[in-house]
């Protein structure tokens, strides 16, 4: 690897342009197209780690436990996240289902355990071949995991079904409600430059340690 | 080596590639010919411009255009209650909320099942139809539209959260029962193949108009 000038590309529109030093709590934006090209964040590591092991800890009640008990008719009925997946399970909608399964239940969890156990190696300085692939996970399949919008879908259901049952809030409501705003907090809290910086220098450590031996 | 950059010089134009993982600048004579080149930093595959990107985003945005028509037209949702069977199209649904003055709740699902994929849809078929006949103006306003596609993209998920919450919530034996109906598959559909059409279109195709012909 030769040195490479300090020169960044548009992700947008292709733009060369030389990188300037970004402050904290600014955003650098492209001149020609105007997207957000980069925002710096302080302690980015620290804080996903902090952040996606408080997530961890509500997944299981948030997705597992009832959120909401409906009283009607003389019946109590509850349901969880993931009886939600079932119902379409069980009404043979699978391709529904699988969607549901995926974007409620499978990369909420995905999202959080993996950038918990990248902020963990880069802590320890533990490098592994597939680090950066770990991370480049993670930032992809960022989008397809939508709590935030199961939330609002939540809202949206209370509303719904407030006229015609009576509603109690169950453990799993609190939690998913918790759960969403660590998922988004890690989002806001992850600065990927300061990340592949960080995998970047243990990589290379990694190479070298290994020539000496 | 490589000079200052002027004004409006491409990263392509300078024998520069970015990789769209992970936004590392490399340069396209450190990679050996013949070879698939990877992204040294995070080993992902490396294009000047993501492959094929026109094409396939065209076949998704148009397979999405024509599932949009059943996804709004057939039932979503079926309603059981005394023994009588009401099924309900996502226009139906939105119609009861305005009845029951619930105007809040009526507007989050228009937007989030009609507008948005609409929007979607046609605010990609502008950016598409741009590129191919290398409409100049503008590009700065589509830029940002393509950016904001990107970003309402999940939120045309809601309704079928809602039908899978009410579904579980709503099981009250005879007396009353929510179930989901055909239109469920093919609304999922329009909202998957919406979501793979923003990421294999590629903006840059956009300002390459730009700089093709001074």
């Amino acid at each position: 690897m030769s040195d490479t000038p300090p020169l960044i590309a548009c992700h947008a529109c292709d733009l060369l342009l030389e990188k300037p030093d970004v402050a904290t709590g600014q955003k650098l934006f492209c001149p020609r197209c105007k997207s957000q090209l980069y925002q710096k964040k302080t302690d980015s590591v620290n804080k996903v780690l902090a952040i996606s092991f408080s997530g961890l800890l509500l997944y299981i009640p948030a997705v597992f436990a009832p959120l909401l008990t409906l009283n009607a008719a003389g019946m109590n009925q509850d349901g969880s996240i993931f009886d939600a997946f079932l119902s379409f399970y069980q009404q043979k909608y699978y391709f529904v289902a699988i969607t549901l399964f995926l974007t409620s239940i499978f990369f909420p969890l995905f999202k959080l355990s993996l950038l918990l156990s990248i902020t963990i190696q880069i802590k320890l300085r533990l490098y592994s071949r597939s680090l950066p692939f770990l991370f480049r996970a993670a930032n992809s399949l960022d989008e397809w995991g939508m709590p935030d919008v199961y939330l609002i879908a939540i809202f949206v259901t209370i509303i719904k079904i407030s006229s015609m049952a009576s509603i109690h809030y169950n453990l799993g409501f609190i939690c998913f409600l918790f759960l969403t705003m660590m998922t988004r907090a890690t989002t806001s809290a992850l600065d990927p430059e300061i990340f592949w910086q960080e995998i970047d220098r243990m990589k290379k450590y990694s190479t070298k340690t290994a020539a000496n031996d | 080596m490589i000079e200052k950059p002027e004004k409006r010089t491409t990263a392509m134009d300078c024998g520069f590639i970015s990789c769209h993982d992970c936004g590392k600048l490399i340069s396209a004579k450190e990679i050996p010919e013949g070879f698939q080149p990877a992204c040294p930093r995070c080993s992902a595959d490396i294009h000047a411009r993501k492959p094929h990107s026109l094409s396939r985003t065209w076949a998704l945005i148009i397979t999405s255009a024509i599932l949009f028509l059943p996804a709004n037209l057939l039932p979503i949702m079926r309603v059981d209650f005394l023994g009588s069977q009401e099924y309900s199209t996502i226009m139906d649904g939105i119609i009861y909320f305005f009845h029951e003055n619930e105007y809040g709740i009526g507007l989050i699902i228009f937007t989030a099942s009609v507008l948005v994929p609409l929007f979607k849809i046609i605010g990609m078929t502008i950016i598409l139809l741009s590129i191919q006949f290398k409409w100049k103006s503008w590009l700065r306003h589509k830029t940002a539209m393509f950016h904001f596609i990107e970003f309402i993209g999940r939120w045309s998920m809601l309704d079928i959260f809602v039908i899978a919450l009410m579904s579980t919530l709503v099981k009250f034996g005879t007396f009353t029962s929510t179930q989901a109906a055909p239109a469920a598959s093919y609304f999922t559909a329009v909202v998957l193949c919406t979501m793979f059409a923003a990421l294999t279109f590629d903006s840059r195709l956009l300002w390459d108009t730009e700089s093709s012909n001074p």
